[in-house]
């Protein structure tokens, strides 16, 4: 009996994909279809003429599982990012266009370029009434400073934090970091209430308390977050809607399901080819908001008798790979070839310019055959999420053009994360993954240093050269395009991390029921960044 | 006395199957690749973080600590804590058991009312050689097609076209119970699929079996009409091997369960293991599969009772087991 409902079962599985993986001409879009913004830098903006209140519903395919909790500081997954930035706030926050814009600073002056003076906008309370103070600004960064957080190097060499009166706060830098304003508008430089945390009246890692537009109001892990507005909220008129609901729903097909019968009204979609699913569906829109997150792929060259221990076996992979075909192929014209300055950032590399880029197969080849590997085979090791399996598919096609012959293991998250991170040395040779690309082009640039990363030490062997043009990337000092160019190349030629493309988010609303606010473009993977403007046409 | 001893006999062999599925179950969840804190740290972890998280879990102990502190905090009534929600998981088991046992006992109603009432009608309206083919057919995809597929297909339909039906998301029955029904009603359907076919089948071939005994064609020749047989000859003689599959079908229902949430959405216990195993949240899976073992075991000497009250000849006091 069992036999035959696999054999059913897979068959029905494989039909379903089949007719949802071809637009019936088999025909991969040739280029990426130009996002639809409806003003500068957005997909959507809510109608702010549209009475506030009402209940807004969600539905997300994550809930936050660190087991840091909720500790905002401690938060390094943008879905833990998306949901504590509901009831958080930082300084500073990112605009449309990536330009740093105030948030719980109305201003900011740096009077040299290692210091930076921030004006705290007035009447900004926490949700348990108590006003935000200097000292709390003060306490939430020398506590990121000396935490163990992922987020602590990404500040920069911060030398001292000090009040600057009762209602400013200086920061000093021990010299000058071009991404330190970028890195402050990221839910783990969220004010923290100090206070109350100092005399541990409140443990951050199981309660939200911030200042920011909602606060919670039930959580049942893996099921739902319920958020009540915050009344005592400082942005007049916000947040719009009374009551937040963020469903968590694993399955796609179940999210579409709930958009489509007006259960939610605003869902995060993780496939490609889901946006062509609901296609038909009325009042249900569906967009493609450009992120700075990027697939990327890991050549281990620290395991015992590593294949690509010589560099030239790498820079053949890297040559031999086709970005473009595995943005329009495996993403549906949807993501942006990238180097490790992520695309669509401002300032960031042109990937066409990369040194790899400008070669063809044969050169692969012939670096393999000088490397002694022309026989090169080698297996791939990815997590089973789309459209992870679709682009491991695209290099496999790609890598055989050079006569190298890819192995597919997929595994499920866990068993991936095991095998990546699991040990030092690891033992895998290759790993298909993505990093978050942040809101600076110099920031994500740093993971390709493993001694300032360290996740990636037990299968990186750190470039001197490379960390040094990243560094001077990032010093703030000096031509900053040319230092940038400089260290994309390097880190091209080194190609033990291979950025490959963007990683874009797609988002369906029923518009029917709900007026959105939606960024273009979204730098740390925060589809509900805009979600107290977000009107309520009507309500389940 | 007999009965006593029966019970003794089954409390010990239910005791030794629990604690042979506890060994089972502690041994897989570390067997699987990948452990809790790569999992649940992420890429950015050092390895000092790992180690302690390892530490604050007892994860860095020998396994047969680990197990044995377990074992002894259970035997206790105590399921442990989510190492992600950090919430007590007998609570969290609790509040989606209502789920769970709407869902199976929902499933178990249609395999009855509709399985039981199909597999008569095909065994009495059977003529030799003639006929069967569509019920043979149905009950055939019934069994073969998985609850992901069908459920999938489904959740496809419905969300087009709801009809009033919900799917991907879940009201309570005591908040709303009409809403409850509607959002419930269409992953009970798809759960009870394989069972209604299994059901028909099984009570369609005990009813034949019955059909064929002397005293059925005693009362066929008496002239008794043939639904007044059905009811007093052929329902209680048939009715054995049709309970004990029932008793059977609800355990088996469990593990469906676990399919049907999850595609359905419903925050069940089901999906709270999937998504256990997911991120390798120890506690929870072990005692998610420690409860669906004792459903098991309860289920069976359930069926054993009942099936002696229906046929002492099988009944425990008779000294068989069945």
């Amino acid at each position: 009996m069992r036999p035959i409902r696999l054999a059913c079962g897979v068959t029905a599985a494989l039909l379903a994909a089949a007719c949802a993986a071809t637009d019936g001409t088999g025909a991969a879009p040739a280029s990426p279809a130009a996002q639809e913004t409806v003003a500068p830098g957005y997909l959507a903006l809510a109608d702010d003429k549209l009475p506030a209140g009402g209940a807004l519903n969600v539905s997300v395919h994550i809930d936050s599982g660190a087991a840091t909790g909720y500790d905002p500081q401690l938060a390094d997954v943008a879905s833990t990012w998306q949901l504590l930035s509901l009831s958080y706030e930082t300084l500073v926050t990112i605009g449309p266009d990536f330009s740093v814009q105030p948030l719980l600073a109305e201003k900011w002056e740096t009077p040299s370029p290692t210091e930076y003076v921030f004006h705290l906008r007035p009447g900004v309370t926490f949700s348990n009434g108590r006003a935000m103070t200097a000292d709390d600004v003060v306490g939430s960064l020398k506590r990121l400073l000396a935490s163990k957080s992922v987020w602590r190097g990404q500040l920069g060499p911060v030398e001292s934090v000090t009040k600057d009166g009762d209602t400013a706060v200086k920061v000093t830098l021990a010299q000058p970091y071009a991404p330190f304003l970028a890195a402050l508008a990221n839910v783990p430089a969220a004010v923290l209430p100090m206070k109350e945390i100092g005399d541990k009246s409140l443990d951050p890692a199981t309660t939200l308390l911030g200042t920011g537009p909602y606060v919670v109001q039930d959580h049942r892990q893996d099921v739902s977050w319920t958020f009540r507005r915050n009344d005592r909220y400082w942005a007049e008129g916000k947040p719009a809607a009374d009551t937040l609901t963020v469903t968590i729903a694993p399955e796609e097909a179940a999210r579409i399901a709930a958009l489509q019968n007006g259960g939610t009204a605003l869902a995060t979609l993780g496939n490609v080819d889901s946006g062509s699913m609901l296609a038909g569906a009325e009042d249900v829109k569906v967009v493609t908001q450009a992120t700075t997150d990027f697939y990327y792929l890991m050549l281990n060259t620290r395991a015992a008798g590593s294949k690509f221990a010589d560099p030239r076996v790498r820079q053949a992979v890297a040559i031999a790979l086709d970005q473009r075909q595995i943005a329009d192929v495996a993403l549906g014209g949807k993501g942006r070839p990238t180097a490790i300055t992520p695309a669509g950032l401002p300032g960031a590399c042109d990937p066409a310019a990369l040194p790899s880029a400008g070669r063809t197969v044969d050169d692969a080849r012939k670096l393999l055959a000088d490397a002694g590997a022309q026989n090169l085979s080698f297996t791939l090791s990815i997590f089973n999420t789309e459209p992870a399996p679709a682009v491991a598919q695209v290099i496999q096609q790609n890598l055989q053009q050079a006569g190298i012959t890819v192995t597919i293991e997929q595994l499920d998250e866990a068993s991936w994360s095991g095998k990546v991170y699991g040990k030092a040395p690891a033992d895998f040779d290759a790993a298909l993954s993505w990093f978050a690309g942040y809101a600076d082009p110099g920031m994500v640039a740093k993971w390709w240093n493993p001694e300032t990363a360290g996740f990636n030490a037990g299968f990186m062997r750190p470039d001197k050269e490379l960390n040094a043009l990243i560094d001077a990337a990032n010093s703030g000092t000096g031509n900053r395009a040319q230092a940038l160019t400089a260290a994309c190349a390097k880190a091209d030629t080194d190609a033990q991390m291979i950025p490959l493309v963007t990683r874009p988010a797609t988002v369906a609303y029923r518009a029917d029921a709900l007026s959105p606010s939606l960024y273009a473009t979204e730098g740390y993977g925060n589809v509900l960044r805009l979600v107290a403007d977000a009107r309520v046409k009507k309500s389940r | 006395m007999r009965l006593l001893m029966w019970w003794c006999g089954r409390a010990l062999s239910s005791a030794v199957t629990l604690l042979g599925v506890s060994v089972l179950i502690f041994a897989a969840v570390r067997l699987m690749p990948g452990g809790f804190a790569e999992t649940v740290l992420g890429p950015f972890a050092t390895a000092a973080q790992r180690a302690e998280l390892a530490t604050r879990y007892g994860l860095d102990q020998p396994v047969f600590v680990q197990y044995g502190h377990w074992l002894a905090a259970v035997a206790g009534g105590d399921l442990g804590v989510s190492m992600i929600s950090r919430a007590p998981v007998g609570g969290e088991l609790l509040a989606r058991l209502p789920v769970t046992a709407e869902l199976t006992l929902l499933a178990v109603a249609v395999s009855v009312l509709a399985g039981v009432p199909l597999g008569v009608l095909t065994a009495v309206r059977a003529r030799p050689g003639g006929g069967g083919a569509a019920g043979r057919l149905l009950s055939g995809l019934g069994v073969s097609v998985p609850e992901f597929v069908l459920g999938s297909l489904v959740v496809f339909v419905f969300s087009r076209y709801a009809l009033g039906l919900e799917v991907g998301r879940w009201v309570p029955f005591g908040a709303d119970p009409a809403a409850n029904l509607a959002t419930i009603i269409l992953p009970a359907a798809v759960l009870s699929v394989f069972s209604v076919s299994v059901t028909a089948r099984t009570t369609r071939d005990a009813v034949m079996n019955v059909l064929v005994e002397p005293y059925v064609t005693a009362a066929v020749g008496r002239g008794e009409p043939p639904w007044a047989i059905v009811r007093h000859h052929v329902l209680r003689n048939a009715a054995t091997p049709v309970v004990t599959l029932v008793g059977t079908t609800i355990a088996y229902l469990l593990g469906g369960a676990l399919i049907v949430e999850h595609v359905f959405n419903l925050p069940g216990v089901g999906s709270y293991v999937v998504q256990a195993v997911g991120r390798r949240d120890y506690a929870v899976v072990q005692a998610g599969v420690l409860l669906a073992a004792g459903v098991f075991i309860v289920m069976n000497v359930l069926i054993d009772l009942l099936v002696g009250v229906l046929d002492p000849r099988l009944g425990v006091t008779a000294g068989r087991r069945a």
